[in-house]
């Protein structure tokens, strides 16, 4: 006994009321899993109402069916979606379309997803180097001014995300910030 | 409406307050101390110190009719402290738990206090007259996570619990001998000890900053990270509840809450400011700030003169003073408390803080 590394020993095991021996999941709400191939169905009738200029109809689409319950690949196909809608919608038309959104039954709710897929989801996105993303020409029409290379393409849309940001803070306040830290049901 | 009465004590965070029951006296938890304060007058001067904790104090609670103060610590004690003839005599109070103490408070009937911890438990405390000694019984299950307050039902055998778990929990502390049997309610019928009449999760899971019963007993209001702010309403023992209203607000979360009357609750936390809601079981919304806008007086326009801008600019780099903000308290409210009721409504409140300020409301 004498040689035993007291520090070492993993106590958790050893007590059955650790926090280590039970079911994390209780602990979060419950989410309902979601295939990839229903994300990509949905992504495509969002494209379709997008194309057909209804913005507000294609985001709140978005925003009522967010995919908690994805896989990363499902996750990754409705991030690419958001992100698109909000870069086909002009800086003019923002808040307007916040405020009706808010307005709604069922938008703060709406507002609290947009949240989490502009910070930190896609800012988090876009501020990783992911050379794929940067060098396919961004689907807006943003003209490439600046030739320096991938990192100004995540410049862009972080551009775009951050006027979302300002926009949907004026609207929905800080309280939808603290509810994408706290919420357990990420996107 | 009479204007707030502001006590600033010291310059340190305050964990907790309580007032005696004739509001003379004010308890406040001041690092690893409880300062007494009396009433002189329209202000407050230190009387006493009661020292004996080594680390922290977060929770004290004065009993209205004994006049008894429990304190707990991060040391992971807990005293009850009794006047007498040659000042306050401790009696520490065996817990039994290996992480801090969170938060404490005595049950209505004053014959028991509920302390929560990080221990994932809730010591219930009892005095043993034989043994002339506080002890406790331990409220366990289903606890998953750190206790971050504790409410009394009026009945003083129900208990709300909110953990960092993001549970609301209401559950039984009767202890055979010391309560008596308690009516039934919507809550349950048969209650033995640690049973589980309810337990809410709201929709983000968000840690819980604070429960409350209502004055009836028959609804949970609690408060939780999120920013939101959800009321129970149960409909029969064993029967999922009748009403549960969520309304995530715009503001940053709420610390503390009390039911003004069975229709309006007044919440406060990291917006410095006091926040009045009401409703019903149909529903409820946010009624607007305690804080009277534009004080008179408080700031003002006091010399609006070309050189004092001038100078203004040249000290500071600017022409206006925005180093204070322009509610009462200066920093995070981190409880409020019911300060004075009458026909059944609570009409004063008394909010202390981050920013060592006691405050009074008069609703």
């Amino acid at each position: 006994m004498a040689n035993v590394n007291w520090r070492t020993i993993n106590i958790d095991a050893l007590d059955p009321d650790s926090p280590a021996n039970f079911d994390l999941s209780t602990l979060a709400p419950s989410v309902t899993p979601v295939a990839t191939a229903d994300v990509q169905s949905l992504a495509s009738q969002i494209r379709q109402l997008l194309r057909g200029g209804d913005n507000e109809g294609a985001l709140r689409g978005a925003l009522e069916n967010p995919p908690c319950g994805a896989d990363d690949k499902g996750k990754e196909v409705h991030l690419a979606t958001v992100i698109e809608i909000l870069q086909s919608i002009r800086q003019s038309e923002m808040s307007p379309l916040l405020n009706r959104i808010y307005s709604s039954p069922g938008g703060p709710e709406a507002l609290d997803v947009l949240m989490k897929y502009i910070s930190y989801k896609g800012m988090g996105q876009t501020s990783t180097s992911n050379p794929t993303r940067n060098i396919t020409p961004q689907p807006t029409g943003f003209s490439q001014i600046h030739p320096r290379g991938a990192t100004e393409g995540g410049g862009q849309a972080m551009s775009v995300l951050l006027s979302w940001h300002e926009k949907l803070v004026e609207i929905a306040g800080p309280g939808s910030i603290v509810r994408v830290m706290t919420d357990r049901r990420t996107v | 409406m009479a204007p707030p009465e502001v006590h600033h004590l010291f310059h340190h965070p305050i964990a907790d307050h309580s007032f005696s029951a004739d509001r003379q006296t004010l308890a406040v938890a001041r690092e690893n101390t409880v300062d007494l304060f009396k009433r002189n007058g329209n202000k407050f001067q230190l009387t006493d110190e009661l020292t004996g904790h080594d680390k922290t104090v977060t929770g004290v609670d004065i009993a209205p009719r004994s006049g008894k103060i429990v304190t707990c610590s991060q040391d992971r004690n807990a005293y009850v402290w009794e006047p007498s003839a040659d000042g306050w005599k401790p009696t520490l109070v065996l817990l039994r738990i290996n992480r801090a103490a969170t938060c404490v408070r005595w049950a209505p009937s004053e014959t028991k206090f509920a302390v929560g911890s990080g221990a994932r438990l809730i010591p219930v405390c009892y005095f043993e007259e034989e043994d002339n000694w506080w002890v406790s019984k331990h409220l366990k299950k289903p606890i998953r996570s750190t206790i971050t307050t504790v409410a009394w039902h009026p009945n003083s055998v129900l208990l709300a619990a909110g953990s960092t778990d993001g549970h609301a929990r209401v559950l039984s502390s009767f202890i055979k001998g010391v309560d008596e049997r308690p009516e039934p309610s919507a809550w349950g019928e048969r209650l033995p000890f640690n049973t589980v009449c309810g337990e809410f999760l709201n929709n983000t899971a968000g840690w819980i900053h604070s429960v409350a019963f209502s004055p009836s007993g028959n609804a949970l209001a609690f408060a939780a990270h999120d920013s939101s702010l959800t009321v129970v309403y149960p409909s029969a023992p064993e029967q999922p509840p009748r009403a549960v209203i969520n309304i995530s607000t715009q503001l940053l979360p709420f610390m503390s809450l009390v039911w003004r009357s069975e229709d309006e609750i007044i919440a406060a936390g990291y917006d410095c400011q006091a926040y009045r809601l009401q409703g019903s079981e149909h529903g409820w919304q946010l009624a607007g700030s305690l804080e009277t806008k534009g004080r008179p007086g408080a700031q003002g326009h006091r010399e609006e003169s070309a050189l004092n801008m001038f100078r203004q600019m040249d000290l500071k780099g600017k022409a206006t003073d925005d180093t204070k903000l322009d509610t009462i308290h200066q920093n995070t409210i981190t409880n409020i408390r019911a300060f004075e009721e009458a026909g059944g409504k609570v009409t004063k409140i008394s909010s202390s803080g981050v920013d060592g300020r006691v405050v009074v409301w008069t609703l």
